[in-house]
């Protein structure tokens, strides 16, 4: 094996690492997916399988605008996905639950 | 360019093109280019309804920024094949 | 050595020249016009076109005459079946009655589009992409 191959120099040896592993993908607007990682290229664009998707929904309460909002979730499962680069925020192995002090790891 | 191969070994499939917008379209895949524009024969638009303007659209042209997705059809992608494809490709562009 | 021309922009487009076609802008607007030219980047040459805009079950449509189409503004090309295009079921009125009708549901949607980019910003961590951004 390539020694080079396996080490890690630059962040994309660290999505190299997660090939065939569950990741964790933030998407730019509203969304967040877990799946499987198959592909990636230089511009993040991503193949998974398995995928299960979360998007977040901003309830507005009805006449005060200023009212308290509440954030609900939905989920879809998609067998295999391509995900477009410039739309990824970030792809982790592990959970971000942000304002938690939690993280689950896959 | 892995990608864009991808996408030529799957014309001819089913594919569900999902935009930024919201907008779902799901169509026969027809062609691709370099830069993930895709083409897409006898659509069926998700919500109809939502989209009044693609009642009378059977072809389009998507330009590829504008994409979120495109749901793919599992069993004609080689997850194998793609992973080595993928670690050969990350492997020439270190090289570089 | 297989013909890789439908897999260039040119050969999706080639077909589409003459043609009329409906053009989806990022900004939501909706024309309908006459393909006459494209490049690479999709950037696009529509004449006689008009914008129509939509509200429940009725549409209406303006004038706006011959466009260069910058590419990056293009969302998507679509071919309109002639014979498909005269079984809509939705009624013309004139754009002058829609307009404001349009104009309030774009203003509303905005407002509504804000507020969710500022409590997903605040709460979940996703950014906060002020206007169009990138994927509006």
């Amino acid at each position: 094996m390539d020694s080079v191959a396996s080490g890690i120099q630059e962040p994309f040896d660290l999505i190299r690492l997660s090939l065939s592993e569950r990741v964790f993908v933030k998407l730019r607007g509203d969304r967040e997916l877990t799946g499987v990682l198959h592909a990636y290229d230089g511009h993040m664009n991503l193949i998974l399988s398995d995928v299960e998707e979360t998007i977040m929904i901003v309830d507005q309460p009805e006449g005060a605008v200023n009212g308290p909002s509440t954030v609900n979730i939905a989920k879809r499962k998609m067998d295999m996905l391509f995900v477009r680069g410039d739309g990824v925020i970030l792809v982790s192995r592990k959970y971000i639950k942000w304002g938690a002090a939690l993280s689950m790891s896959y | 360019m892995l990608i864009f191969s991808v996408f030529k070994t799957l014309t001819d499939q089913q594919v569900t093109v999902e935009l930024k917008n919201d907008l779902s379209i799901t169509g026969t895949l027809k062609s691709v280019d370099q830069f993930l524009n895709i083409r897409l024969d006898s659509i069926k638009v998700l919500d109809e309804a939502r989209h009044p303007h693609m009642m009378a659209v059977k072809n389009c042209f998507i330009r590829g920024s504008v994409v979120r997705y495109v749901q793919l059809p599992a069993e004609h992608v080689d997850t194998q094949l793609l992973e080595d494809a993928t670690r050969r490709e990350a492997a020439a562009q270190q090289k570089r | 050595m297989d013909s890789l021309i439908p897999f260039t922009t040119s050969g999706s487009l080639v077909d589409c020249v003459d043609r009329k076609m409906l053009v989806v802008l990022r900004d939501g607007r909706k024309l309908q016009g006459v393909l006459r030219s494209y490049d690479q980047f999709a950037n696009l040459v529509l004449e006689d076109t008009v914008e129509r805009i939509y509200h429940q079950d009725v549409f209406a449509e303006t004038w706006r005459g011959l466009f260069l189409i910058r590419g990056e503004n293009v969302v998507l090309l679509g071919e309109i079946d002639l014979d498909q295009e005269d079984e809509i079921p939705l009624r013309q009125v004139d754009w002058s009655v829609l307009e404001p009708y349009h104009k309030q549901e774009v203003a509303a949607k905005k407002q509504r589009d804000e507020l969710k980019a500022q409590v997903l910003y605040d709460r979940h961590g996703f950014c906060k992409e002020g206007g169009e951004g990138d994927g509006y």
